[in-house]
């Protein structure tokens, strides 16, 4: 751990949680913005029953939105950066999942990068790959970043 | 022309003939040709963007989009009904609670090469739906039409 710490400094550290939850903000925000949008490309998964989609449209949304938020301010990093991380892995394993079955549709990923260079975000590998350099990404937040709790005061 | 030189007036007659019958042929007459593609279209059940138009203009259809429920939550043939190729078997009962089966529908996906509109052309034909048309030019020739869009 030491030796990954030395390999990690905290400025890369800071600056790594600062575009991720740069992104996971905006994300997040962009979801909430058009939640119905969102949640019919979740249904175009076909993955979840109907019943429970907008809930999770909303849940997902949410979850970006809040860690993104607490990723840049810092609170809590440890404990968000580990949340999106299992999202990640979700995101990966669903888009895998409807790869593997010839689905065709929307990845509902991060539409405002999509819309910034011009591609269309369709599952793929492309959503894939970016996903895996998140989680590569997230990792040293994940063990690395500070868990500061704002109302304790930390010990010196 | 050497059959002329030589006076064959038989040949010539003949020559003539053929050439004539050539014109009217339906291989080689354009006044022959679009009907038959017409008759070829509306066998399949497919309908081109002045028959969708008009049908449209007299509210004498109802439109039916195959694409994913979110490409028709964008932008749509304005007025009409959402079916998708995918998630068909979750929003027909609605659709069939509304449509009667004797209504004529128009299924239209992104373009003429999108198979979803045949697809749930075929569906609804499956499910009693015996007036079904499938408008190929699709939304991309809607739109470019300037015909009305929402979404």
């Amino acid at each position: 751990m030491k030796l990954f710490r030395i390999g990690f400094p905290p400025a890369l550290i800071t600056a790594l949680r600062l575009l991720l939850g740069a992104l996971f903000m905006m994300s997040g925000g962009e979801k909430l913005l058009d939640l119905k949008y969102f949640a019919l490309v979740i249904a175009e998964y076909q993955i979840l029953p109907s019943l429970l989609i907008p809930a999770v449209a909303l849940f997902v949304s949410l979850c970006e939105l809040l860690c993104g938020t607490m990723l840049l301010l810092d609170l809590f990093s440890r404990i968000s950066s580990s949340i999106m991380l299992c999202m990640m892995a979700i995101f990966i394993a669903s888009i895998t999942n409807n790869l593997m079955r010839g689905l065709e549709h929307d990845c509902g990923c991060m539409e405002f990068l999509s819309q910034w260079y011009g591609l269309k975000e369709e599952i793929g590998i492309g959503p894939i790959v970016r996903d895996i350099l998140f989680v590569i990404l997230l990792l040293p937040v994940a063990l690395l970043g500070s868990n500061r709790i704002p109302w304790k005061k930390n010990p010196t | 022309m050497p059959c002329i030189v030589s006076g064959k007036p038989l040949r010539r007659i003949l020559v003539a003939l053929v050439l004539l019958l050539s014109c009217f042929s339906p291989a080689a007459s354009q006044l022959h040709a679009a009907p038959s593609v017409t008759l070829v279209k509306e066998e399949s059940g497919e309908i081109d963007l002045s028959a969708a138009k008009a049908l449209f203009d007299r509210h004498s259809a109802c439109f039916v989009d195959a694409r994913s429920e979110y490409a028709y939550y964008n932008s749509h043939i304005k007025g009409a009904w959402s079916l998708s190729e995918s998630r068909f078997a979750e929003q027909f009962p609605e659709f069939r609670n509304k449509k009667p089966i004797e209504t004529l529908i128009v299924v239209y996906c992104i373009g003429p090469g999108c198979s979803k509109a045949r697809h749930v052309a075929d569906k609804l034909k499956k499910n009693g739906y015996r007036n079904v048309r499938v408008f190929s030019g699709g939304l991309i020739e809607w739109s470019h039409a300037g015909f009305p869009i929402e979404g």
